[in-house]
């Protein structure tokens, strides 16, 4: 066998490999036993393992039942907690940079009310702070959005929260989702004597994108017809770089998210998704629950944003943390996000621990953090539970998922840690101060 | 008709005593935050607003005539030291925000008092989380803002804002930092720099102390009134601060604007304390040495500004350890959430290095104390205001709910099951 001759080489490739810790192909088998596992595609396991290699979970279940293989790393988390990896359905970190500044402030292109061609690719740095506070508040994976205040915004970013490059980050084969605003902050341009200044308006303009859409969707489709049947005359024709997205929404490759708080708002994403067609998320949904029924009909999810006290924005005014347990009991998908900066992402289960002083169940809460943003993003598959053939993406807790001291102590990637609170340089992302580098007081840690 | 006015006055009275209720609050875990042991089993009593009696104690049993209210966890009526709620409403439009005059640097002469809405629906939303007095202040962008006051939260249709004060006047407030440079600087008027603002308040408090000798002269002199010195208002107000009557609070986030704070407090030998102080913690052996208690702006505030990039959440419990008086507060916000509820920010000081006791004791007695309203709230004793929150748990919890809240004896929030 050709194999066999090159062995010396083969070992010498292997062991090159080895060094290199991007490589995920030669990463040892590690076991995780003793910690409450919350699976969370099953109940919790109390004294549970988890066990991973190549960056995939290999293997979840009771300590007693499976076996850990030999020669694999056994970290011991008895008396911890681990969860998935928390998936944040809407966020602005890396986009909106930390500390907010004008020069750093990337996610709204005021310069007209409907964007579909932006990619908020273009605009994330991989060194903004932020992300780093993400993974010490066990977010893993996240959707950066352009802002709120273009009717349509731009595509978002599926991303793992590690990497010098967004390349590095986007998630392999997820194409991101399309933002959309209604209410409120698009009608900052009537200010400025330009359309939207109204609601209305703000309709209009999105049908009127998703029906130019859907005429150049209509040449294209007849000329590949065309192409397809033989026909070597037709025409191509010309590709619209605003257009290719908005397709994408049209043919339900890319899910429209869609910022809206008011209860007659989201009635009008939902009227514009029935009209044509395309599937949607209701990002924020402040008031989704007065017309839960609608939603629940059309089985259509909602991204949850929990903000501490009414107002701040006429749309907000009616904010409440019973809320998600409402669209819970009428069978809706709720995920909770944190729309960082509006919320630290270091607190994310805040959002969700909050949701629960509402009256949610601790089960829908969890899955609220996992597998319904992960499913949110067509992600569901590969994110947001703790199974086998899942990236290893998990967090371990000190203690209950919704006590507020709880701390987050490590959050894994891919098999890669990627926060440790024991490190000192982490720390300070979970706590905050990093800006001062040598000035922070060396301190024992108090607390939990 | 003399008599039907007595009369009418008479059932007026006799209505007043027969709404009064007299409570039996029972708790499993009794936080009176005053001297002794907290957590224990107890009793707190209530009569005519004030509480009469702290029993200690498993298993009370309410006198007669008294209505029991349980619950697992109770607590003083928390404190948010230092806020906007009041005079800058929940709907964030120009109709409803008054917090900030900022038409002139110098707005000693301005007072909380005659902007606060009583029915402000954010003073409910903080009374339902257990905050039961707050002190409103203006907000942070004139380097002089004007005067706070101390308010119950607890306001039905018809109460007026005298009604709800234990202080029409409780403390000057400063402005340093970005903010003041930001509203002015912009439009090319000063202060567009930190040295301005220092200028500013310097030069006001100059000024105050010039006018007080110059008003002592002329009393000397025999107050003769053609050559009586011209009344100023912002003077005026700034007198009993110069005096050290009225405490001067200076808020300040970057440390070095803290210590600017510390620096003016001295020179003028003001009664003073700091609020926000983001980055008190890196200056705490600063801060400990001038003597001033911190009243501790939200620990989950937003990264805003490169003035409040380095906060941390550990901030409350380093200055606390380092021996400083603290207190916290929800300060100003001019977005979502549009007031930060205290007992959330509390939480999270007590889960990062500062605990559940020394978070609680923040907002109750030694907020109180550093208010200087300790003869009045902040512990549960005899005698004192009965303002008092009910939990059905830990009440840093996420997960607990306030269950009831009373001012002055009465119930002013009580949660639907």
């Amino acid at each position: 066998m050709q194999f066999k001759k090159c062995t010396p080489m083969w070992a010498i490739l292997c062991a090159a490999i080895a060094l290199c810790p991007q490589t995920s192909a030669a990463q040892a088998t590690l076991a995780i036993r003793g910690a409450k596992v919350y699976p969370i595609s099953g109940p919790p396991i109390e004294r549970g393992v988890l066990i991973l290699a190549n960056g995939k979970i290999v293997a979840v279940g009771q300590e007693d039942k499976i076996k850990i293989p030999r020669g694999a790393t056994i970290e011991d988390a008895t008396g911890k907690v681990v969860m998935p990896g928390i998936v944040d359905s809407h966020s602005h970190i890396g986009i909106i940079a930390n500390p907010m500044a004008e020069d750093s402030g990337d996610a709204n292109e005021s310069t007209g009310p409907i964007q579909p061609g932006l990619r908020a690719l273009d605009a994330i740095d991989p060194a903004d702070p932020n992300i780093r506070m993400a993974t010490a508040g066990g977010v893993t994976s996240a959707n950066i959005m352009p802002g709120s205040g273009n009717v349509m915004g731009g595509q978002t970013a599926y991303v793992k929260l590690r990497g010098n490059t967004i390349e590095q980050m986007l998630i392999p084969g997820s194409i991101g989702g399309m933002k959309m605003a209604n209410g409120e902050n698009p009608k900052h341009y009537g200010a400025k004597d330009k359309a939207p200044m109204t609601r209305m308006e703000e309709a209009a303009l999105a049908r009127g994108i998703y029906e130019k859409a859907a005429q150049y969707k209509a040449k294209w489709d007849a000329y590949n017809k065309a192409v397809t049947a033989g026909d070597k005359t037709a025409k191509q024709p010309d590709r619209d770089l605003d257009l290719d997205p908005v397709v994408e929404v049209l043919e339900g490759k890319r899910v429209v998210h869609n910022h809206t708080h008011r209860a007659d708002d989201v009635m009008t994403a939902l009227r514009l998704s029935d009209e044509f067609h395309y599937r949607l998320v209701v990002q924020h949904g402040t008031e989704s629950c007065e017309i839960a029924n609608e939603l629940a009909k059309r089985h259509i999810p909602v991204s949850f944003t929990v903000v501490d006290s009414p107002g701040g924005k006429l749309e907000t005014i009616n904010t409440d943390l019973g809320c998600p347990a409402r669209l819970e009991k009428a069978g809706i998908k709720v995920a909770f996000n944190t729309d960082d900066p509006i919320t630290s992402s270091r607190l994310i289960i805040r959002q969700a621990a909050l949701a629960v002083r509402g009256g949610m169940s601790e089960e829908a809460a969890l899955k609220g953090l996992t597998i319904y943003p992960a499913e949110m993003l067509d992600l569901g598959d590969r994110i947001g539970t703790l199974d086998p053939g899942k990236d290893a993406d998990f967090v371990v807790l000190s203690g209950p998922p919704f006590s507020v001291y709880t701390h987050v102590i490590e959050t894994w990637i891919e098999g890669q840690k990627v926060f440790d609170r024991s490190n000192p340089q982490d720390l300070r992302y979970a706590t905050g101060g990093f800006g001062v580098g040598d000035r922070f007081p060396a301190e024992p840690r108090g607390g939990n | 008709m003399r008599a039907l006015r007595q009369f009418t006055l008479l059932i007026c009275l006799a209505s007043n005593v027969l709404w009064a209720q007299n409570f039996a609050v029972v708790a499993d875990h009794l936080y009176t935050m005053s001297d002794g042991t907290q957590g224990g089993p107890g009793m707190v009593l209530i009569r005519d607003g004030k509480i009469e009696a702290v029993r200690p104690g498993p298993h009370q049993q309410p006198p007669d005539g008294y209505t029991e209210l349980k619950a697992a966890f109770v607590t003083p009526g928390l404190i948010d030291a230092d806020t906007t709620a009041g005079i800058s409403g929940a709907y964030n439009i120009p109709a409803d925000q008054d917090q900030d005059e900022a038409t002139d640097p110098n707005t000693a002469d301005v007072r909380t008092l005659d902007s606060f809405n009583p029915n402000e629906r954010l003073l409910k939303v903080l009374n339902q989380y257990g905050v039961t007095t707050v002190q409103t202040a203006p907000g942070p962008r004139n380097p002089i803002a004007g005067r706070a006051g101390i308010f119950k939260t607890a306001a039905t249709g018809s109460t007026t804002v005298e009604q709800l004060a234990i202080r029409q006047e409780s403390a000057m407030i400063f402005n340093l930092g970005d903010h003041p440079k930001n509203t002015y600087g912009k439009k090319e008027k000063a202060p567009a720099t930190r040295m301005k603002t220092a200028e500013i308040i310097r030069h006001a408090l100059a000024d105050a102390k010039a006018y007080e000798e110059k008003w002592a002269k002329w009393k000397t002199d025999g107050s003769d009134i053609s050559k009586q010195p011209t009344r100023d208002m912002k003077l005026d107000a700034l007198l009993p601060v110069v005096d050290g009557k009225l405490p001067a609070i200076f808020n300040a986030y970057r440390a070095d604007d803290i210590d600017t704070a510390i620096r003016i407090g001295n020179e003028f030998h003001l009664r003073y304390m700091l609020a926000s102080v983001t980055e008190g913690y890196l200056i705490a052996d600063a801060i400990r040495r001038a003597g001033v208690p911190c009243l501790l702006g939200p620990v989950m505030q937003r990264f805003e500004s490169l003035e409040t990039a380095n906060a941390t959440l550990e901030n409350p419990a380093i200055l606390k350890r380092a021996g400083i008086p603290i207190a916290l507060m929800t300060g100003y916000e001019d977005y979502a959430p549009k007031n930060r509820i205290l007992l959330f920010e509390a939480a999270i000081a007590a889960a990062n290095g500062l605990g559940m006791e020394a978070a609680l004791r923040a907002v109750t007695a030694d907020a109180a104390k550093i208010l200087a309203i300790d003869d009045r709230i902040g512990s549960l004793a005899p005698g004192k205001d009965a303002d008092i929150a009910l939990f059905d748990g830990d009440p840093f919890e996420y997960t607990s709910h306030v269950t009831a809240v009373l001012v002055g004896g009465q119930i002013s929030y009580q949660r639907s099951k």
